[in-house]
């Protein structure tokens, strides 16, 4: 499953006034257990490489002992304080929770592998001819819409004149779809149709790209991963099509469930759909609601629902110890990293602005800027503060990428004295004796870190890295004097607010391990403004043609994080694991990224009527 | 009196064009706006760019506020950024949950309050009354949110008792009496939970207006006639007691409209405190400007009713 979510993060994913006073005494008073639970689970750890490193204690898989039952129910807790929108169709919704909800009767026609790349298990399968820019999408098999009208070739290109309609006004007519041949023409209405995308059959569609590089297979360049049903939405005009009640109250879709009822921004209930072309589902309905992040630990323990959407990490004490679920784990596509400002953004520069790197920027020494990474415990701060699910980021590339991430990359462990030997190197020496260094030319030095506030334990970790940097003499102040609220934060970074030298921030890297759109010169993105011709080379040679061998790609990762070591420009902090609690009634569910139990939803089965309590 | 509604009426229009003026100004100094939550690495800034130019951000403030009241005076408040619908609908969902929350909330309110009130006061200084007093202290002095998350723990996950959020259960089909009843289900332990911490002024007041009230010469002169005690209390003392809190019906009655966020929010109620918070954190301009003024006008509009319903029960008070 292909997902193009994936924020700019704050410093937690979910800020929440946990129900503390009352987890602590969880152990007691479990002791009212059903009869059904003599299936005690036999929990069955699929090892990875990549993934067991992090989290070594919790499993990717669970399967559970018991007598499955006919049909059932399952809960799902979607975590949340806000509520869902309801824009229940890929190429308009925006919300990361409205992609939650079309999980379970996803439109995709694309099936993914470990690396998040297309392979040809799904729906259709995707020929690449790279020599002449152009690909080939085939159905392969007889697929009927939840409706029960089969799916054409029209359906997938339905899709793309959704995007790139006139009247749309989504986020997903950017450059990458520009890359199809015709895009642009038909989008300023100059076309009847996209002139790149041909129907070769009902069921084969080419299209014709400007440029193909490796991100085709992770659903880049202009490729869409979903099918639209045509019969079902062409009658609406698109730009009355995101408040119908086809998109948000009867979809017609793809998946192993459809959409039954939804009451606005708090439930949904799915029921099996008979048409899913992988076979009807062994369970009868889905039931989704939202529930907050304060109580969704007591909402698990009590049985009141199978699973969540998402976990708090910081309420991973809550569910722990639980005896009626099992607490599976992943990496999560996500990396957090401190960066260090190294120029601006020059709007007016290039097509649409570009970076510019300031060579007398006070950050602007290699050797300073690793010294900065070395001095940090973070493997501490890890352990004690996130209980073991962050640990420290060795590269830019999280473990997610089974196999672009490169498990041999050391990154910077903590050596308090390489730090000092570095600063001395460089010329930071304490000349006055306080023990403080000062700059190269004996000035007073001191260096600004913005920081984003978040959870209660933020300021905590904060004032650890500033001990750990004081430890080795460098002296460190927070931007503002205190954390920064999320939005100011990014809107300073972004600005290049001079009073800004490094800050500490976290991206979610979507499905696509290319690093162009965070590192790149033409990139807003780059928030370290950090530009070299070398660089520039590396990252061309990893979407280069050349690079759709794999082989080849993950050399010219591994180049590129080599480099962005050395420079130490961006320095990655966290790997993040994320963890999905499921209940004991669940027969087996598995959440490797590769033979993700979401994507064959049909398999589902439960041992019990009810969520063990 | 006419002349008064009308006139306090008319002065409420430019009450709101100011409080208008300083929200949208106030709105838009925030940091951020609603298309920053949107960026990931593949969203394309061009992309967000024109989005923000399309929706007018890169215009001079004031023609974005002329746009905005230009619309909004014809009821059109806009879209909503986050939830992609017209403003109006949102709220028309949202305040009917709340609506519906507050109105079992202000019964139970005055069911727990009144008794307690009478009884403390005519009992001053007894057993009873010091508890109710002490009870009365105790709900003011407890955040709110505190209470509901005890709440929630306690009769939700712990007796189960109740269900722990949402506004309804969903297997249930719309129309049928379980539908209904499965409604005021999820409405109860919220409300309960509201109400117990909203009797302290209703309950203080009572009791202050009924120990006045017991040394008053009509009380006086009612025990001479011969009444009996029990009759004095509930003719005579209970009807000039309510005065004061009549006095707040008209805020109570319009307040029943600006919901709770805490309770809301931990009881994962959908309504319009919660809406109000999330417009806010979210950035969603139209949703933010049009509850403030809707806030705005129901206060006003409170005072007004306030006024005019003081003036109907007590016969000293004549606006004109």
């Amino acid at each position: 499953m292909m997902k193009k979510k994936g924020l700019m993060l704050s410093s937690v994913f979910a800020t929440a006034l946990v129900l503390a006073a009352c987890g602590g005494d969880d152990t007691e008073t479990t002791n009212e257990k059903p009869v059904e639970k003599e299936g005690t689970a036999t929990e069955d750890t699929k090892n990875d490489g990549a993934t067991t490193a992090e989290a070594p204690t919790l499993p990717e898989e669970v399967t559970n002992d018991g007598e499955v039952i006919q049909g059932g129910t399952l809960k799902f807790a979607l975590v949340t304080d806000t509520p869902f929108s309801g824009v229940l169709l890929a190429e308009l919704y925006e919300n990361g929770y409205d992609a939650d909800i079309m999980d379970f009767m996803t439109n995709s026609i694309f099936a993914t592998d470990g690396d998040f790349l297309i392979t040809d298990e799904g729906i259709a399968k995707l020929d690449v001819d790279a020599d002449n820019n152009k690909v080939t999408v085939t159905i392969q098999h007889d697929v009927k819409w939840s409706d029960g009208t089969p799916l054409t070739a029209d359906d997938v290109i339905y899709a793309y004149e959704i995007i790139g309609h006139p009247d749309y006004t989504g986020i997903r007519f950017d450059a990458d779809f520009q890359n199809i041949i015709g895009a642009t023409e038909y989008k300023s209405g100059k076309a009847d149709s996209i002139s790149g995308i041909k129907k070769i059959d009902d069921k084969t569609v080419e299209i014709s790209m400007t440029k193909v590089s490796p991100a085709i297979y992770s659903g880049g360049d202009g490729l869409w991963g979903y099918a639209a049903p045509k019969h079902y939405l062409e009658t609406t005009p698109v730009k009355d099509l995101i408040s119908s009640p086809q998109v948000r109250k009867a979809p017609v879709t793809l998946g192993a469930f459809k959409l039954d009822k939804l009451i606005d921004g708090e439930s949904v209930q799915f029921v099996a759909n008979e048409h899913y072309w992988k076979g009807k589902p062994k369970l009868d309905k889905v039931v989704l609601q939202v529930v907050p992040p304060t109580s969704i630990g007591e909402a698990l323990r009590t049985g009141q629902y199978d699973m969540a959407s998402s976990y708090p990490t910081n309420q991973y004490d809550g569910v722990k110890d639980l005896e009626n679920l099992t607490v599976l784990a992943r990496p999560e596509l996500a990396y957090s990293y401190i960066g260090f400002k190294l120029g601006k953004w020059d709007k007016a520069a290039g097509d649409a602005g570009l970076n510019i790197t300031d060579e007398n920027a006070k950050m602007n020494d290699a050797k300073l800027r690793q010294a900065v990474a070395y001095a940090m415990d973070i493997e501490q701060v890890g352990e004690r503060f996130y209980q073991g699910l962050r640990s420290r980021a060795t590269s830019l590339i999280p473990p997610a990428f089974a196999s672009f991430h490169d498990n041999t990359l050391e990154g910077y462990n903590y050596d308090p004295e390489k730090a000092k030997a570095l600063l001395e190197e460089a010329g930071y020496k304490d000349v006055d004796g306080d023990g403080i260094r000062e700059d190269k030319n004996g000035e007073k030095f001191a260096i600004r870190l913005a920081s984003m506030s978040g959870s209660d334990t933020d300021e905590a970790i904060v004032e650890y890295y500033r001990q750990n940097w004081k430890a080795v003499g460098l002296d460190v102040q927070l931007t503002t004097g205190r954390l920064i609220e999320f939005n100011s934060f990014y809107d300073k970074v972004k600005a290049d607010d001079p009073e800004i030298d490094m800050f500490m921030a976290a991206w979610g890297t979507g499905t696509n391990p290319s690093p162009l759109g965070l590192y790149g010169e033409a990139s807003a993105f780059n928030y370290s403004r950090f530009v070299t011709p070398e660089l520039q080379t590396l990252l061309a040679d990893i979407d280069s043609k050349e690079a759709i061998d794999a082989g080849y790609r993950a050399d010219a990762f591994r180049k590129w994080e080599e480099y962005m070591f050395e420079q130490a420009t961006t320095v990655p902090m966290y790997f993040r694991t994320e963890i999905i609690p499921v209940n004991k009634r669940v027969k087996q569910y598995n959440v490797n990224y590769a033979n993700d139990s979401m994507d064959n939803l049909h398999l589902l089965e439960v041992t019990a009527e009810d969520p063990i309590k | 009196m006419w002349k008064t509604i009308i006139r306090r009426v008319l002065i409420m229009i430019p009450q709101l064009f100011i409080l208008s003026l300083l929200i949208f100004i106030l709105a838009k100094q925030m940091p951020g706006d609603p298309f920053t939550g949107l960026i990931t690495p593949e969203t394309d800034p061009n992309v967000l760019e024109e989005m923000r130019i399309k929706a007018g951000f890169y215009d001079p403030w004031y023609v974005q506020y002329y746009n905005w009241i230009a619309n909004a005076a014809q009821g059109d408040f806009g879209q909503s950024y986050t939830y992609k619908k017209p403003v109006a609908d949102i709220i028309g969902a949202r305040g009917l949950n709340t609506l519906l929350l507050s109105l079992l909330s202000v019964i139970l309110v005055y069911l727990i309050a009144i008794p307690l009130g009478v009884l403390a006061g005519r009992y001053q200084e007894s057993f009873l009354d010091k508890s109710i007093v002490l009870y009365s202290f105790i709900s003011y002095a407890i955040p709110t949110f505190v209470l509901s998350l005890i709440f929630v723990y306690v009769f939700g996950y712990r007796l189960m008792w109740f269900p722990t959020s949402g506004t309804v259960d969903i297997s249930l089909d719309a129309g049928t009496w379980e539908y209904y009843w499965s409604r005021f289900y999820h409405l109860l332990l919220p409300a309960i939970t509201y109400a117990l911490l909203g009797t302290t002024g209703i309950i203080q007041y009572l009791r202050t207006e009924i120990i006045d009230a017991k040394t008053m010469d009509y009380v006086k002169t009612a025990r001479s006639k011969g009444i009996p005690m029990k009759k004095v209390y509930s003719r005579h003392i209970f009807r000039n007691s309510l005065l004061p809190i009549a006095a707040f019906l008209g805020f109570t009655i319009t307040g029943l409209l600006s919901g709770s966020i805490f309770i809301e929010t931990v009881f994962g109620y959908q309504g319009m405190g919660k809406l109000f918070i999330d417009s806010i954190l979210s950035r969603d301009y139209s949703v933010i400007t049009a509850l403030v003024m809707l806030f705005g006008f129901l206060a006003l509009l409170g005072s007004l009713l306030s006024d005019i319903i003081l003036s109907i029960v007590d016969p000293r008070i004549r606006i004109d």
